[in-house]
């Protein structure tokens, strides 16, 4: 026994020896950070791979024009990115250049995570009239900028051209309009494209609710997509400004329009079951829903489009938002590319803004279809891409030059929408009224927005 | 009369088998399906043996995904805390035990009391600590609240020190030995059963904690296995095959410690037990 | 079984009986405390300075980003109104009630079971013990395959009898039992081994007298081996009741606390406003309930076993 202890306890002492000599190398572990002499290595975080095909062409362009600079592109995933980037910067190792969400940004600019880059952009020359005016607002606070707009996109509607072609409706009207008392347009035309397993539609007598086939589209608990366009619409909205301490999301309009989305849409069978469409009655499930054929509509993002154009079932096409009472109005969204304030080399991270900013560098995401540009310029080439492969995402642009709302600014935002959802998941589910949903919304939105004042 | 004693061998016998099923199995399918391609584990069974047996699943995550480095950061923290925390316990529960100064019980005491406090108390403030001393995300966060001795530890080694019988030291003393010398020639030697104790408890320990390295590391290159287990599984949810490869990483050594040190481990339990 | 001051008293008199050779009090001191100085030294930075900033981060609104704000009790009622803080503690004694006195009376059913001689017996007896080792985020992510409602053992299993399996670690009335089960596997074993030293030290001339003055199995059971056993109970029960309060690793890789809020227990909550909400004050005023609760706890066990155990055989 005592022998074989022995043994074994120098075998031990020899890997323990072996193992303390590896971690050296990783020196960064013991909170030494390397000067490293002449190449400047800048991190550049995002989460989408998709679009980081298109990010790795342009960035590849900049090193050639910037040799001393190296950029690694690093995936950081979507749900954990808010406090993964914050943590890193607290830790003084966050990415030198990354993607920022609007929901993020309220807590990033008041907490100074974020450089302020109105002098650069100054300096630089770089003229903000070539961005549209309520992207370049959407990263301002108090008049100083904390990024440059970099893409842009709105909600409409795709549809299912195959199935909407059945019903004789060759071409989606463009022109529909809905009101919160009687639906509007909109609401005739969900009813015609709503179809029983008979093959009659909402608007026939004989149309059986029980066995529905085909849903119009679904009306799920979503700010951006659902029901932040339509509180808009109606002379509501979810901050009174950017910024605000107290929200306006539980207003007499708002409680109004989202009685039309759940009460009158549901009873008029149009829509999905709130408790088929994910949990809180959210959209986790209309993506499959819409590629099965299930609901003729999907109210969402340009983003989509390039998983849509994947689809082997059928054709898709597009139209704009219904109009409501206050005219067409989408949400309007637009990310940009922030740089950490503790950054080792703003110099250089800058260098990297300035040219993701750019119209050369714009160029090749929008011609690629990737996103559509910041620079109202080069929209025509997003325009093409899609155009070229069958899809004409006009009513995106079309929405982007008319009214538009921007995604709400406010500290503790984040966090706050997902206990938004969680309040008026009840209501999407049918359990809960309008009005108590808002009432618990607003407290809790309330008290978010306004804990780090 | 025989048949009644065969039929409640029987039924013991089984009752023991479904026991040590209940406690194997969940390894023994975990280690089949790291072996299988992702459409194995998806269409066949988990008790079928792989028809396309593969290393893969390990190739991928060794290569591809940081696993390397979270094995070799983890093994490096666990040798180093370990090592501190037995050392420096041992010299603190010899002094509480063996030697007789003004203020000892009082001292104890205090060393009991922060045995009630709750890990999770002190996450966030060593947290705050950590951060503001620029020592997030570095190895030292990983060990420092450790391998200076706990009171645990303490108090384990001070039991076994104090049911050692006492001549030895006090002939030492009389002889005129310093306390040191007394630790290294002495104590150290009769102290072999919870040295060993001591150091599988600090393995144990080190190797499958996660609160606090999930908080205080936040990078790839400085995680230890099970923040990057827990990582890897929520960004590759539902490639069981990769994810359950990552699990056994951690597993394995943890069974091959325990076939080789399960006598220890069995005894800690006296020692510990008989503490109350 | 001795209380400290009655080990210290040995020791002291152990060390009464040399006093006079070797060094003088205040020598012994000097050396004492260069052996205690690392474990000090650790303790104070790591543990006790620690628990007065929790205190005092409690009466504070911080993010780490901004300077911090006083706030008083404002985070305890905030904690209460707005963060969950009282469902959170719900779904934890829920979780310990169903834990706790589930995994000991299995645990001391099996050292009953298995107190006797007989490889077959010793060689279970030690598989008993194989997953106390077992990390517990790992075991988490295997628990999360074996009860994956598509393709887990556990679903698979029931569709060969017939029976559609729910959705388990997806469901709100399934999750947080899941949890639980896991834990019990992971523990149950060791917790055995306990139970069965304690049933080792209890001399069998007792069982041989009590059987002679006509006692049942079932009297024996309730009148000398349960009472006999309260030390070990005791000691079971307490660790068992502070390591599942503040259970973590498995809530954190199965569910995340969810689905919705249904197995958010107090460390998960803690987590979210601490690590992903960057609330520290609400974070560490959190922490303190919970340091309360389990301190609750823990004083009424040892005040209910207190005068109800027999330390010495007499």
């Amino acid at each position: 026994m005592t022998r074989r202890d022995r043994g074994r306890r120098q075998v031990a002492a020899i890997l323990a020896t072996a193992l303390v000599g590896l971690t050296g190398c990783s020196a960064a572990g013991w909170g030494v950070h390397g000067g490293g002499g002449g190449k400047v290595h800048l991190t550049y975080a995002l989460w989408d791979p998709y679009q980081q095909v298109g990010y790795q062409k342009s960035i590849s362009l900049f090193e050639k024009a910037h040799p001393n600079i190296s950029v690694t592109i690093e995936q950081v995933p979507y749900n954990s990115y808010q406090s993964k980037i914050t943590a890193q910067y607290i830790s003084r190792n966050a990415p030198d250049v990354f993607w920022v969400n609007t929901p993020w940004l309220g807590d990033w600019i008041k907490g100074k995570l974020l450089l302020n880059i109105t002098d650069r952009v100054t300096r630089a020359g770089i003229a903000l009239d070539q961005y549209y005016p309520s992207l370049v607002k959407l990263h301002e606070s108090d008049g100083q900028l904390f990024g440059l707009p970099k893409d842009w996109d709105t909600i409409a509607l795709y549809y299912n051209k195959d199935y909407l072609a059945k019903l004789g409706i060759t071409s989606a009207p463009r022109d529909l309009r809905w009101n919160p008392t009687d639906g509007g347009t909109f609401l005739q035309f969900l009813k015609r494209i709503t179809t029983d397993t008979r093959g009659h539609n909402a608007l026939d007598p004989k149309f059986d609710s029980n066995s529905v086939k085909t849903y119009a589209m679904a009306s799920t608990n979503d700010l951006q997509a659902i029901y932040g366009d339509y509180f808009a619409m109606n002379g509501g909205s979810i901050l009174p400004a950017p910024f605000a301490t107290t929200s306006s999301i539980d207003s007499p309009q708002n409680r109004q329009t989202l009685t039309f989305l759940t009460n009158v849409l549901q009873k008029a069978h149009v829509v999905v079951p709130g408790g088929q469409t994910g949990p809180n009655g959210g959209s986790d499930n209309i993506e499959t829903l819409f590629s099965e054929g299930r609901t003729a509509l999907w109210q969402t993002g340009d983003w989509q489009t390039n998983s849509l154009s994947q689809l082997s079932g059928f054709k898709v096409g597009i139209i704009p938002l219904p109009a409501g009472p206050k005219g067409r109005i989408s949400v309007f969204n637009g990310l940009t590319d922030g740089i950490v304030s503790n950054t080792p080399h703003p110099e250089e991270a800058w260098e990297l803004v300035q040219w993701l900013a750019s119209a050369q560098s714009q160029k090749i995401l929008g011609s690629g279809g990737y996103v559509w540009p910041a620079i109202k310029s080069l929209d025509p080439l997003f325009l093409d891409y899609w155009k070229g492969k069958g899809i004409d995402v006009s009513p995106f642009l079309e929405e982007a030059s008319g009214d538009t709302v921007s995604f709400p600014v406010a500290t503790g935002l984040a966090e706050a929408l997902k206990n938004v959802t969680t309040a008026l998941g009840p209501v999407f589910l049918g359990k809960a009224s309008a009005t108590d949903g808002l009432a618990s919304a607003r407290t809790i939105l309330d008290y978010r927005i306004s804990y780090f004042k | 009369m025989r048949s009644t004693i065969v039929v409640r061998r029987s039924l013991y016998y089984a009752a023991l088998v479904l026991i040590a099923l209940i406690f194997i199995t969940p390894y023994l399918f975990a280690v089949m399906a790291a072996f299988k391609p992702l459409s194995e584990i998806n269409s066949d069974r988990a008790w079928n043996l792989p028809t396309h047996f593969t290393f893969d699943n390990f190739k991928s995550i060794f290569q591809q995904y940081d696993f390397g480095t979270y094995l070799l950061n983890t093994a490096a923290i666990t040798v180093i805390l370990t090592a501190g925390q037995v050392s420096f316990s041992l010299m603190g529960a010899y002094a509480f035990a063996r030697i007789r100064f003004p203020g000892r019980d009082a001292l104890f005491w205090g060393f009991l009391m922060m045995l009630m406090v709750p890990n999770v108390v002190t996450m966030i403030p060593l947290y705050v600590m950590m951060s503001k001393a620029g020592l997030t995300n570095t190895y030292w966060a990983l060990f420092l609240p450790y391998v200076f001795g706990t009171p645990y530890t303490i108090f384990l080694m001070r039991q076994y020190l104090l049911s050692i019988p006492g001549e030895t030291i006090e002939a030492a003393r009389l002889d005129g030995c310093s306390e040191l010398t007394i630790l290294r020639k002495i104590i150290v030697p009769m102290s072999r059963p919870i040295i060993i104790t001591a150091t599988i408890i600090g393995v144990i320990f080190s190797w499958n904690n996660f609160l606090w390295p999930l908080i205080a590391t936040d990078s790839n290159k400085q995680q230890v296995l099970t923040v990057g287990i827990a990582n890897f599984n929520s960004n590759f949810v539902s490639q069981w095959n990769l994810v359950l490869a990552g699990s056994l990483v951690a597993l394995i050594p943890m069974v091959i410690m325990f076939v080789l040190f399960q006598k220890h481990i069995v005894n800690s339990v006296n020692l510990a037990g008989a503490s109350r | 079984m001795t209380t400290v001051a009655a080990q210290s008293a040995e020791v002291a008199q152990i060390d009464d009986a040399r006093a006079g050779a070797g060094g003088s009090p205040r020598r012994a001191r000097m050396t004492a405390l260069g052996l205690l100085a690392p474990s000090l030294f650790g303790v104070t930075i790591f543990l006790a300075i620690p628990v007065v900033l929790v205190i005092i981060f409690s009466f504070l609104r911080w993010n780490l980003l901004t300077s911090p704000q006083w706030v008083g009790f404002g985070n305890y009622v905030d904690i209460f109104r707005h963060e969950g803080a009282g469902h959170a503690l719900l779904v934890t004694i829920y979780y310990v009630v169903i834990n706790i006195p589930v995994q000991t009376v299995l645990a001391l059913g099996m050292a009953m079971l298995m107190n006797r001689r007989g490889r077959f017996t010793a060689v279970v007896r030690v598989l008993c013990v194989l997953p106390y080792l077992a990390t517990p985020v790992a075991m988490a992510v295997v628990w999360q395959w074996v009860f994956d409602p598509q393709t887990g053992v556990v679903n698979t299993l029931l569709h060969q009898v017939g029976i559609t399996g729910p959705d388990w670690l997806s469901s709100s009335s399934w999750a947080l039992p899941v949890v639980v089960f896991a834990n019990i596997w992971q523990y149950v074993g060791y917790n055995m081994l306990f139970f069965l030293a304690g049933l080792q030290a209890i001399p069998p001339q007792v069982y041989e007298a009590s059987s002679i003055d006509g006692a049942t199995t079932r009297a024996q059971f309730l009148h000398i081996t349960l009472p006999l056993l309260r030390p070990t109970m005791l000691f079971v029960l307490v660790t068992g009741f502070i390591g599942s309060f503040q259970v973590f690793d498995s809530v954190y890789v199965m569910t995340q606390g969810g689905p919705g809020d249904a197995t958010t227990v107090m460390n998960q909550l803690i987590y979210q406003n601490g690590f992903q909400g960057f609330r520290i004050g609400a974070a560490s005023a959190l922490s303190v309930i919970l340091f309360l609760v389990i301190l609750l706890v823990t004083v009424s066990q040892f005040s209910y076993f207190r005068n109800r155990t027999t330390y010495e055989m007499v």
